[in-house]
């Protein structure tokens, strides 16, 4: 049914509460957006992973056919994509990120 | 390239009432941010009307014209609301 690499980005999905598909690493990002976004989610202090899918064109493709969305960075949060910050901003002005960040870090056992 | 008159439109041919302004961030006419306000965004969340926005502009954000898209989408009830 999933391809090799839609499994391995659902078991990515799964293992980390906030993941960020970007361009470049967390030491040398490659983007403007996607430093915007470490930058986003440095203030809730929460852990997060950003994955580079430059080198992998192909997971970037598969990416954007999973979510349905065409752009970098893709953000995870507890398994949901999020879109990029120009969702989350508005989220948090309106005081819905935050509860969900809280869930989503609230079960660390599980 | 893309003008900002090519980006309104293609936006407005898709979303038929849409209210678009447009800012080039970058002075290179491949970063824009876009403020789009239509009542086709009535009872959508974020995340749709943002793809509604990618869907129209397509062609030019696969071919390399847009390189990025800041977006932001109102209906016209919110923006009134600001």
């Amino acid at each position: 049914m999933s391809t090799p690499i839609e499994d391995e980005i659902n078991k990515e999905i799964a293992e980390h509460k906030i993941l960020i598909y970007g361009k470049g690493t967390k030491t040398a990002p490659q983007c403007g957006f996607t430093v915007e976004t470490m930058e986003f989610f440095n203030k809730f202090g929460h852990p997060y992973e950003l994955i580079n899918v430059l080198p992998n064109p192909e997971k970037r493709e598969a990416l954007s056919k999973m979510t349905n969305w065409p752009t970098l960075p893709k953000v995870f949060i507890n398994g949901q994509f999020y879109g990029d910050t120009d969702v989350l901003g508005p989220m948090e002005e309106k005081g819905e990120l935050q509860p969900l960040l809280k869930a989503a870090f609230s079960d660390q056992a599980t | 390239m893309m003008t900002f008159e090519d980006l309104s439109t293609q936006i407005q041919q898709a979303l038929g009432d849409a209210e678009v302004s447009v800012l080039d961030r970058t002075g290179t006419m491949d970063h824009f941010t876009v403020k789009v306000i239509s009542d086709a965004f009535e009872g959508k969340n974020l995340l749709d009307r943002h793809r509604m926005i990618y869907q129209a502009l397509d062609a030019p954000m696969k071919d390399g014209r847009i390189h990025a898209l800041e977006i932001q989408a109102k209906t016209r009830t919110e923006a009134q609301g600001g």
